[in-house]
């Protein structure tokens, strides 16, 4: 499985893409489950990392959905017959469309990105746009959590509490969050100074690229 | 200060001396990409003046690596990251490759090809941002305490290949508290105290001469070293039973495979291993941050299976190195009020025992300050301050700063005191030896997911655990024990 995980970046655009495009022609709300449980289950399949704290967000993606669109449509004087299938087609699709996202998100580490993206040839300022855009929101992710462990090491009751209390606690690590983003865009901004990022120049890379991209550099086969 | 062809220039100071502010300007990442409130004077490299290099050029002839290593590294993988270098300057593949490959071989970083940066340890990571900034060949390297978190097999590394590396570039500018390390490739020694810097000395000259470095604020290389009283262990605080965690190696073995450890009232025990050994899942397993398959950790006689972290944790503080970790409050006073209630409603006593632990480590002045806004030294006294003040029944320092400069370790020494007097223990993780001979009293070394030896901190030294990790031992340690 780890080779569809290295699999191009831009493959993985075109073809996450292409099944966003197919969720959202299907009409019926049958076939746009479908498709969303089949996506889901293939994330499942190529064992994509923090699937389960994806799980979660998407139940709750669900549940917002389906409620607010029952209630829209009701409000408009639909039946309820007439609103379920339209609040179900319109979950499945937002399902397919953020899992397969979360698939290339999940997946693509800013390296690979810089990598498919040099090959390509494109202008740095699309190198650092796309890297950034696709390879940061894991990163803010990881420190959220991080931030989550902080708390606990440092006694901060935040699991054994009722889920509103969850909720606020989450919130409450958005302050922390949000310095924490800021030196991160100081330091990737540093990192682009001082080893040599110019907008004015294109890349080169070490990855060989296809199809794939090479994860790793095997000792001694550097030619 | 000028850094001549061929020099390698050692600057030394305590903590909060002007160290890192000194090696920014040198290599003009100050004013250039971090601007100060003011500045004056200039900075020429080969006789001409830094803003009239581009700043391609410049960064391409002096190669940096910072204090604090996070601060110039993000998400990439380690081969990316040496590389970054070259590919940003349109080197070609082959070329890329064949460097890459040697770099890593020859920092002996084999094991990390594949890797991502930011889920290596610190020293790991360290070796790697120096091996990024050698990649483009810099006229001149400069490193700001580029030993910190290395163990002394790795620093010795370190300091071979900087050897090589002095040979081939122009000059080093290494900024440290720990001079040690660089006796056999420093040539010359400057001192900084308060944002002055002293006169140039030779390198032979000043690591012999202590009076120097106890008026710069430093502990002095050569120095006998002295430990501290040993109490008279007391009943059982931690006890880590046959613990084995689900978190596995590359080979598939548990990242610890039966550990077995006790830590009694009163005690002072040092943890030491390589890097990569499982120090750090070894306190993560204590509170419960990385699930463990099998065994039991007790703590004051407690079981803890189905406690969750934040129990565990209003017993037992922990102290990382790098302490922006941890902090998330908005002043240094929430902190330590936090460290108090854990996040409950302040008692009436609250705020006055806030107050007092930051005046214990001359934090006062600083409470209503924002911890992120702190230095390195300030927060990692903010941890001690923290830690005191929720009176925990064990601290687990790791790595900690403070250990080098005579006022930091007053500090510690506070603390360790404060901690022991009250019947509380210490665990400390570092790969600082002397710190260990000095303040603790049993020695216990991880090796492999076991702990290979666990026994008095006069016999670790000799014994085969030790051995066989082929480190150098602390200084002779001094008979008489401190008052």
């Amino acid at each position: 499985m780890t080779r569809i995980h290295d699999s191009n970046f831009f493959v993985k655009l075109v073809a996450a893409f292409a099944v966003m495009t197919a969720a959202w022609l299907l009409r019926d709300w049958r076939a746009g489950s479908a498709l969303a449980i089949v996506v889901v289950g293939l994330l499942a399949v190529l064992r994509v990392p923090h699937l389960g704290t994806y799980l979660r967000g998407a139940a709750l993606l669900v549940l917002l959905v389906v409620a607010s669109w029952i209630l829209n449509l009701m409000l408009q004087g639909e039946r309820l017959d007439v609103a379920l299938p339209v609040a179900f087609a319109m979950a499945a699709r937002l399902v397919t469309t953020t899992a397969v996202f979360f698939f290339v998100m999940e997946t693509s580490t800013p390296g690979s990105i810089l990598a498919a993206c040099s090959a390509a040839r494109l202008p740095p300022i699309v190198t650092l746009v796309l890297s950034l855009t696709f390879g940061i929101i894991p990163m803010l992710r990881e420190d959220f959590e991080r931030i989550g462990d902080a708390q606990r090491a440092r006694g901060m009751e935040i699991d054994d509490v009722s889920l509103p209390m969850r909720l606020r606690f989450a919130l409450a690590r958005g302050v922390p969050l949000l310095v924490q983003a800021i030196r991160m865009a100081h330091a990737i901004s540093l990192s682009l100074s001082i080893y040599g990022f110019d907008l004015g120049r294109k890349r080169t890379t070490w990855r060989e690229v296809g199809l794939l991209v090479e994860p790793r550099l095997q000792k001694g086969l550097s030619r | 200060m000028t850094l001549g062809v061929g020099e390698n220039l050692l600057v030394c100071g305590a903590a909060g001396s002007g160290k890192t502010t000194l090696l920014g300007a040198a290599s003009g990442i100050v004013p250039r990409l971090v601007t100060p409130t003011s500045f004056s004077g200039d900075v020429s490299l080969d006789d001409k003046p830094l803003h009239e290099i581009s700043r391609d050029s410049l960064f391409a002839r002096i190669g940096v690596v910072m204090q604090n290593v996070e601060d110039q590294l993000w998400d990439l993988g380690v081969e990316d990251l040496i590389a970054f270098p070259l590919e940003n300057r349109g080197v070609a593949r082959g070329e890329l490759r064949a460097r890459i490959d040697h770099l890593l071989t020859h920092f002996m970083l084999d094991d990390l090809r594949g890797r991502r940066v930011l889920s290596l340890s610190g020293g790991e990571r360290r070796m790697v941002a120096i091996a990024a900034a050698l990649a483009a060949s810099p006229q001149i390297l400069m490193l700001d305490e580029p030993t910190t978190g290395l163990d002394p097999a790795a620093r010795q590394r370190l300091t071979g290949r900087l050897q090589e590396a002095a040979s081939q570039t122009g000059a080093l500018l290494i900024t440290e508290q720990d001079p040690a390390p660089f006796e056999a490739i420093a040539t010359t020694v400057r001192f900084i105290k308060g944002g002055q810097l002293s006169a140039s000395r030779p390198a032979f000259n000043a690591m012999a001469d202590q009076s120097l470095w106890h008026e710069a604020g430093i502990l002095p290389p050569r120095r006998s070293l002295v430990p501290r009283a040993s109490v008279t262990p007391g009943r059982e605080l931690l006890s880590v039973r046959e613990v084995e965690t689900r978190l596995a190696r590359k080979d598939g073995a548990p990242v610890l495979n039966g550990i077995d450890l006790t830590i009694r009232e009163g005690e002072v025990v040092g943890l030491i291993g390589r890097n990569g050994a499982g120090k750090t899942t070894l306190f993560q397993a204590i509170l419960g941050l990385a699930p463990i398959r099998k065994g039991a950790v007790g703590i004051d006689g407690q079981p803890t299976a189905g406690w969750t972290v934040a129990r565990r944790a209003r017993s037992i503080a922990y102290l990382p190195q790098n302490m922006r970790r941890i902090l998330f409050n908005m002043t240094v006073r929430e902190e330590v009020v936090f460290a108090i209630t854990a996040g409950a409603k302040p008692g009436a006593e609250t705020e006055a025992q806030a107050g007092a632990a930051l005046a214990k480590y001359r934090l006062g002045d600083l409470a209503e300050s924002n911890p992120f806004a702190l230095s390195a030294r300030q927060q990692a006294l903010l941890g001690l301050a923290c830690a005191d003040a929720m009176q925990a029944k064990l601290a687990i320092l790791d790595e900690p700063l403070l250990t080098r400069d005579r006022e930091g370790r007053q500090m510690l020494d506070r603390f360790v005191d404060s901690f022991t007097g009250r019947g509380s223990a210490v665990l400390l993780i570092s790969h600082d030896l002397d710190l260990v001979a000095e303040l603790a009293s049993r020695v216990l070394i991880l090796e492999g997911g076991r702990i290979a030896f666990d026994g008095p901190a006069g016999a670790s030294w000799t014994s085969p655990a030790f051995r066989a990790l082929d480190w150098a031992p602390p200084q002779p340690v001094h008979t008489d024990f401190a008052a």
